[in-house]
């Protein structure tokens, strides 16, 4: 095993980790069950290459394009969709997934199509990435732990009283939702960097799924267990490369027995601090 | 003209299907309030049985159909079982069921992936698919095939609902599942006889499905645009659903038809997204507002 | 000026009629009790003033401004807050988590400064912490402010959603059967509760409550509800021994001569007639 084979590992679980952190905001803390947002890390991905390889952007401005598009992309999803019970956003989400893919497939003169869009300046390396996910981590509890953090789970276990306590709901689940988009455009966009090329394939039905497992597997409403599951899924995936249609089995059953068995997944609704401590903060 | 007519057709007949997938979903979320994402595995469940039961078993149209329908109604109801019940007495978040019933809709999928291969399997041709004559133009048989079966299908299913005992007893549901069981209904029951109901329609679907689209594991995909069927008629009405499906399969013909056929399915998203904005309850919902 | 005023507000729910052309005036500083059978629509009109439900026909003013149309946080903003029946906590969270999730709504600081942890987020936090400890005191909860708020016993937990709702600053405190489920003695604390908060805060109060020693015990005017309509308003003796009322309690072959007032008992406590 190389050292440059482990510094694949190492970005790929980084990566999934900040694409995994936005989900759970929305998911986890703010109960909105999501099954698109690879489109999201596609939407990044592709903003990256082109306005990198055709626009010429130098990356830090490529990679904020990348986040921003995708919020932006989120934010009219959202607006309709999120007003109304949750079933309605969850269609959406798989639409409009399938959707970015048609789209991406089909406008080949900026896209290129499925063949994919190669050449993408490899920036993306372990420090950069590394960087970039501590920052994002870090301000990702942050938030949690604020009065955004508040308001979400309360829309998450109680929408009617959330709105009775001032809450507006509607508002925080937009927010919600435009933040977790920012996070996928951005991996989704150090993904490409990484693999120095993009095609929709990357980002299709099988990847949304896998961030939703992992945030259900590390516990609805704990960051440091998505981060800890991201890191397991990840392993697990890289050791089972062979046998990649048992992962998508996997996948489906770690959903399944997770909501059944134990649902609040590896952490519940705690942190790593809080096991430290010993005490809920 | 003749093109019109026939992409018409091709709409109903595709409508149709959608529509036997849509009543069943709505069914299901007008008793438990929740979008059962795995109804395309019934499907596909349907489908497969159909296809062994035509090819390895060697029996006829009608036993197949029939061991289809029986099998994806038990596999159906099975899932309830398993997937959705301990959930459900648990009082847990509805999002806990969304999660375990995409859960469900992978393991199904991925099981016939492993179990049989992801390969298309075109299905023996026993329902005929000839061309015949209607109004001076030719339609497939197979067409008109499918929409009889649907609407005498969904004619039963209306029967059922208005003139039996458990019809009775699933429409008192969809108003207050608590308070009827306070008046005396068997809520297991009646949860898994709509969910076996929910699963024999998808199944016949899935074979019309699989004749038109030929038969490997991914065809449940198909399920979410009768999801959108669902929506757009009203999230919970059984007319809706049926009105939705018909919609969106001729919309989805005409603009393959008439444009292009890579366009259709980004008019059925587009769809989607007009109605949430212009009317979210869909054509024929009901206003739903949560007694506090 | 009457702080809150309903003025032939109607509400149906398809064939059902649960609140018909019911009309009421709150003044300033009142502290109001809403009675009436189960079924009344009492819980419906709470539901009307906060938005969870929009009249079919009315009209509901707070401070002279309509809250048609609004949505149901924006009548919180504009000061009225409530407790369930049913209770509505957020049962994962703790005691002091739920109170300052209310309490959050004076004390808002940007985005930036939430992930930042910069800026006005710290002093903003600790005024947050510093209501709701405070809020969870005058109810009793502050030794319990860490617990986990499904946890508390029964009658804690309705005590909390009351200091949820004061963490709000409001105007208008609306109290849906605050007693339910608690035994003579609890009943006695919660009245020494709801009277104290009236009086130091000065909160216009409406209170729906079946327990009549409640009711009685504290309320200045009393309305009776029965079939979505108003049929008796008035002082508490007044309604309890209204003959309507007993009607509606009691059904009308018992009605003659009879009254639903608590009785006194010989050391002077109350229980149910």
């Amino acid at each position: 095993m190389s050292w440059e084979y482990l510094q694949g590992v190492l970005v790929l679980f980084l990566v999934n980790s900040i694409a995994a952190m936005g989900v759970s905001l929305l998911t986890g803390f703010t109960g909105v069950f999501t099954l698109g947002h690879a489109a999201y890390m596609s939407i990044g991905a592709y903003a990256l290459a082109i306005g990198m390889g055709r626009y010429e952007l130098p990356w830090p401005i490529a990679l904020l394009l990348a986040g921003v598009l995708a919020s932006l992309v989120a934010y009219l999803v959202g607006v309709p969709t999120l007003r109304l019970v949750g079933d309605y956003f969850a269609i959406a989400s798989i639409g409009l997934g399938e959707t970015v893919r048609l789209l991406v497939e089909n406008w080949q003169s900026l896209t290129r199509g499925a063949r994919g869009y190669p050449g993408i300046e490899p920036f993306a390396d372990l420090w950069v990435v590394g960087g970039i996910a501590l920052a994002m981590g870090l301000a990702m509890f942050n938030l949690t732990r604020s009065r955004f953090g508040r308001a979400f789970k309360a829309c998450r276990d109680d929408p009617l009283a959330a709105s009775t306590m001032g809450v507006d709901t509607t508002s925080m689940r937009i927010v919600s939702l435009v933040v977790s988009a920012f996070y996928c455009g951005v991996a989704g966009a150090l993904f490409a960097s990484f693999m120095t090329y993009v095609q929709p394939a990357m980002f299709d039905l099988s990847k949304s799924t896998e961030l939703t497992a992992v945030v259900v597997f590390g516990g609805l409403g704990s960051m440091s267990g998505t981060i800890l599951a991201a890191a397991v899924i990840t392993l697990v995936v890289e050791a089972f490369r062979g046998l990649a249609q048992y992962r998508m089995l996997i996948y489906g059953l770690v959903l399944v027995t997770t909501m059944v068995l134990r649902p609040e997944g590896i952490m519940g609704e705690k942190e790593i601090w809080h096991l430290l401590r010993g005490r809920r903060g | 003209m003749s093109s019109l007519l026939q992409q018409l057709l091709n709409g109903l007949s595709l409508g149709s299907a959608y529509a036997l997938i849509a009543v069943g979903y709505s069914l299901v979320y007008s008793i438990l309030l929740f979008s059962n994402f795995a109804h395309g595995g019934f499907l596909v469940i349907g489908g497969y049985i159909c296809y062994y039961s035509l090819t390895k078993m060697g029996l006829g149209l009608l036993p197949a159909a029939l061991l289809s329908l029986a099998g994806a109604g038990m596999s159906a109801v099975l899932t309830e079982r398993i997937a959705y019940r301990p959930i459900r007495r648990r009082g847990a978040l509805t999002l806990y069921l969304l999660i375990a019933s995409m859960g469900m809709s992978i393991v199904i999928e991925n099981f016939w992936v492993i179990a049989v291969g992801g390969r298309f399997r075109a299905i023996p041709p026993v329902i005929p698919t000839s061309p015949i004559s209607v109004f001076g133009t030719t339609v497939s048989s197979f067409d008109l095939i499918v929409l009889a079966v649907a609407l005498s299908l969904l004619l039963g299913l209306e029967l059922f609902l208005r003139r039996t005992r458990w019809g009775l007893a699933i429409r008192a549901s969809s108003y207050d599942v608590r308070t009827a069981a306070l008046m005396g209904v068997d809520t297991d029951r009646l949860v898994a006889i709509v969910f076996f109901v929910a699963g024999a329609l998808a199944s016949v679907s899935g074979i019309f499905l699989a004749v038109r689209y030929t038969l490997y594991p991914q065809l449940g995909f198909i399920t979410i645009k009768a999801f959108v069927a669902a929506v757009v008629g009203g999230l919970g009405s059984l007319p809706g659903a049926v009105l939705g499906s018909y919609l969106l399969g001729v919309l989805e013909m005409l603009v393959a038809g008439f444009i292009s056929s890579q366009v259709r399915d980004i008019v059925v998203f587009l769809l989607l997204v007009v109605t949430l904005l212009v009317r979210p309850q869909g054509l024929l919902g009901r206003r739903l507002e949560e007694k506090v | 000026m009457s702080l809150l005023v309903l003025e032939g507000v109607t509400k149906r729910f398809g064939g059902l009629v649960a609140v018909s052309n019911f009309s009421l005036s709150v003044g300033r500083g009142e502290l109001v009790g809403i009675i009436g059978p189960n079924g009344a629509g009492k819980t419906t009109l709470f539901n009307l003033i906060t938005a969870v439900y929009s009249p079919d026909g009315g009209d509901i003013r707070l401070e002279g401004r309509s809250l048609r149309g609004l949505r149901s946080h924006q009548v919180t903003r504009l000061g009225v807050a409530r407790t369930f029946q049913n209770l509505r906590l957020l049962k994962r969270a703790s005691a002091l988590e739920n109170v300052k999730t209310a309490a959050q709504l004076y004390h808002p600081y940007s985005f930036l400064e939430s992930i930042s942890h910069l800026g006005r987020f710290r002093a903003k936090e600790s005024t947050i912490e510093r209501e709701s400890l405070e809020a969870l005191e005058r109810v009793g909860l502050a030794d319990r402010a860490h617990q986990p708020a499904g946890t508390l016993p029964y009658g804690h937990q309705r005590r909390l959603e009351i200091a949820r709702a004061l963490a709000l600053k409001p105007k208008l405190l609306l109290l849906d059967e605050p007693a339910a489920g608690m035994n003579p003695e609890e009943i006695e604390e919660l009245n020494g509760l709801i009277l104290r908060i009236h009086r130091e805060l000065n909160l216009t109060t409406v209170v729906i409550e079946h327990h009549m020693e409640l009711v009685v015990g504290i309320c200045q005017r009393v309305v009776c509800m029965n079939f979505g309509e108003k049929i008796a308003e008035g002082t508490p003796e007044e309604v309890c021994s209204d003959p309507e009322v007993v009607k509606a309690y009691l059904g009308e072959d018992f009605a003659a001569g009879l009254s639903v007032c608590p009785t006194r008992g010989a050391r002077g406590e109350v229980d149910d007639a």
